[in-house]
């Protein structure tokens, strides 16, 4: 009896006698049915339930990082742990670290296919309107920022080059800033005052999303750390008004600080230029600075590694799917076989009944693929409802990818043919005499 | 005494043996058997146990094939048929009746009686109306949807006989119909049986009942696994 020969001999009217005939015989023991179809019912759930977990949960790190911008290098100013050369800073008295204008010009002038350069710095202190206080930090950038790193301004509009070539005192505030600052006004049209000076406020931005999803995960701790509370003035401004160094006096110290540049993004003009452009900007740094007074920041870096992550996860959802399918189709097979010694005696009389060894592998095979089928319909079933139960009361984000359950599906149904094979051929080939003669 | 009719056998066995191996030993079930069966034959086969009945019967119906000589089933020879074919041979010119019905447990009574039509590929329709036609004619027609544990011995053995006449096979085999029964029921299947002769069927019952012997018109007596009695073959 060869599986090919079965093959020939299958038709759509036998098929659906057949598959008529399973149901009454999986209906006769129906406990013993479901039980049996428990381990792919478990099987098909579970590892679509953690696929959509954790679709949904590298979804949201890939959205963070792709409104960082997949073309962009971010540089950071960092100031430096390394105390080395501490004693110098110390006599005079000003603390020099970070990014300067100069690294910029080298990156422009040497680095291939980058494209644009944003550059910023941060002043942090206490923002005001009138008695209203919030401890935030005036960001110098340019009027291109907005566009360089996916953030949509929600009102007003972003200051324009004109205010960055004549210095003009106007301002942009977070979302978060904007409602400490202004929590019944249109903020739009006032001012803000830092230290002496008066900014207008010309729009409102969304907040850096990384900072949002900070925010979110620590509700009520916005105000803590000034972080999100951002007010966006064009560089030459905020030059104009608080100079080359920043002097700190905060808790009765006093410190002087000189950076240039505390934040700096490079974007480079195409993808597949990023790593070569990252790995030459990385080496001029390494030159111009010898402490490590920077940060590197590759978001394509950042999503090719969240996409391995991704794979080896995947890779072991998929070993756990294999198993518990293997340990289902073992224990379908399992009962299975008791069925043909069970039903030895049926078995008997429908060879002598006329069945060909080819009738009676399709009944016992449908019948185990039917088994199997149930349990991974169950499975999809439960598998796609637990991650919306998830969803509705965990708060947590769950993707479910359409293939996942098409295809734990169709591995359950391969699982019973498989896995019924063997069964199946165990009944054809019985003896008929000696099936007729079991009790 | 029967006299052998004039017409072409139905069954013939030319020189039939089957041996078993068991371990050293040949054991020789039947041999030499030499048997011709003539349309409209009501044969009963008796002997005593070991004495080659259900050898005969295995091989009669196609279950098994003799180890030498041939068998020609309607006219063609059946001893050397692939597993395929011979399956195709007892579903269409074979009716099998057991002594313990032998009924699907999870299939109706008008269900039991199309599984021969499903494996000739009768279809569906035709199916229904000859398994519901021959289920009337054994007195079960009220009683199609019922399944065979809610039925009686007797009523069982009934659908058992609808279902072997199903494919109107050319000859039917009646494995000890009636030892399951009490004599009432038992009459009224050897009734059945008397009237499907006296339309003209052949009736091949192996039995142990001389009781039952003397209802049919042919008697065939085995003993160590040979033909030691055959009623045609007696002289007048």
């Amino acid at each position: 009896m060869k599986l090919i020969d079965f093959i020939n001999g299958a038709s759509f009217y036998r098929l659906k006698r057949a598959v008529i005939l399973g149901v009454k015989s999986l209906w006769m023991h129906k406990l013993r049915s479901l039980l049996t179809a428990m381990g792919i019912v478990f099987g098909v759930c579970s590892v679509i339930a953690m696929l959509a977990i954790g679709e949904g949960a590298s979804y949201e790190a890939q959205q963070q990082i792709k409104d960082l911008g997949s073309q962009n290098v971010i540089l950071e100013s960092v100031k430096p742990t390394n105390n080395t050369t501490a004693g110098e800073q110390e006599r005079s008295l000003i603390l020099e670290y970070g990014l300067t204008f100069h690294d910029i010009a080298q990156i422009q002038a040497t680095v291939p296919g980058v494209e644009i350069t944003v550059p910023s710095r941060e002043v942090k202190d206490f923002l005001w309107n009138r008695s209203n206080s919030v401890d935030g930090v005036v960001v110098g950038t340019v009027s291109w920022y907005p566009a360089m790193r996916n953030r949509e301004v929600t009102r007003g509009r972003f200051f324009n080059e004109l205010e960055m070539a004549s210095s003009a005192p106007v301002c942009v505030l977070t979302q978060s800033l904007a409602r400490q600052l202004f929590p019944l006004e249109e903020p739009i049209g006032r001012t803000v005052r830092m230290r002496t000076s008066y900014f207008r406020v010309i729009g409102v931005i969304e907040n850096d999303p990384a900072v949002a999803a900070a925010e979110e995960s620590l509700e009520g701790s916005t105000q803590s750390s000034g972080e999100g509370m951002e007010m966006m003035v064009p560089l030459s401004t905020l030059k104009d008004h608080f100079g080359d160094v920043l002097f700190k006096y905060r808790s009765g110290s006093f410190e002087a600080v000189k950076v240039e540049l505390h934040e700096v993004t490079v974007r480079i003009a195409k993808p597949e230029q990023v790593k070569p452009a990252a790995f030459a900007i990385q080496h001029i740094l390494e030159r111009n600075h010898k402490d490590v007074d920077y940060k590197m920041i590759v978001p394509l870096d950042l999503l090719q590694r969240a996409e391995r992550t991704k794979q080896i996860f995947n890779i072991v959802l998929g070993s756990i799917a294999a198993i518990s399918l293997l340990v289902g189709g073992i224990g379908i097979m399992n009962i299975m076989l008791a069925t043909v010694t069970e039903r030895t005696r049926e078995i008997g009389i429908r060879r002598a009944l006329g069945a060909r060894k080819r009738d009676i592998v399709s009944q016992f095979l449908i019948e185990t693929v039917m088994l199997s089928g149930a349990g991974g319909l169950l499975g999809v079933l439960l598998g796609i409802a637990i991650p919306v139960v998830i969803t509705h009361f965990a708060e947590m984000k769950t993707v479910i990818e359409f293939w996942a359950p098409a295809m734990a599906f169709s591995i359950s149904v391969m699982t019973g043919v498989l896995f019924g094979i063997y069964p199946a051929f165990r009944a054809a080939d019985m003896n008929p005499v000696e099936a007729l003669r079991h009790e | 005494m029967a006299r052998r009719p004039d017409t072409d056998p139905v069954i013939e066995l030319r020189g039939v043996e089957k041996h078993y191996t068991m371990g050293e030993f040949t054991v020789k079930a039947l041999q030499g058997i030499n048997l011709k069966i003539h349309p409209g034959d009501y044969i009963s086969i008796l002997g005593p146990s070991g004495g080659g009945k259900s050898t005969m019967l295995n091989i009669l119906g196609c279950l098994d094939q003799p180890t030498i000589g041939e068998y020609f089933l309607s006219g063609s020879d059946v001893s050397r048929l692939s597993d395929d074919d011979l399956s195709k041979v007892r579903g269409k010119e074979l009716g099998f009746i057991f002594q313990s019905y032998n009924l699907i447990q999870q299939l109706t009574v008008v269900e039991n009686i199309e599984v021969p039509l499903y494996y000739q590929g009768v279809s569906e329709k035709e199916s229904r109306e000859i398994a519901t036609d021959l289920a009337t004619k054994v007195g079960l027609g009220t009683r199609l949807d019922h399944r065979p544990n809610e039925l009686s011995g007797g009523q069982q053995q009934r659908v058992a006989i609808a279902r072997s006449l199903s494919c109107d096979p050319a000859v039917i085999l009646a494995d000890e119909a009636t030892g399951n029964l009490d004599s009432k029921s038992g009459g009224d299947i050897l009734r059945i049986f008397d009237e499907l002769n006296a339309e003209g069927k052949t009736l091949i019952m192996i039995t142990h009942d001389e009781a039952m012997a003397e209802r049919t018109s042919r008697v065939i007596r085995l003993k160590d696994g040979e033909i030691a009695f055959d009623t045609y073959d007696q002289p007048d």
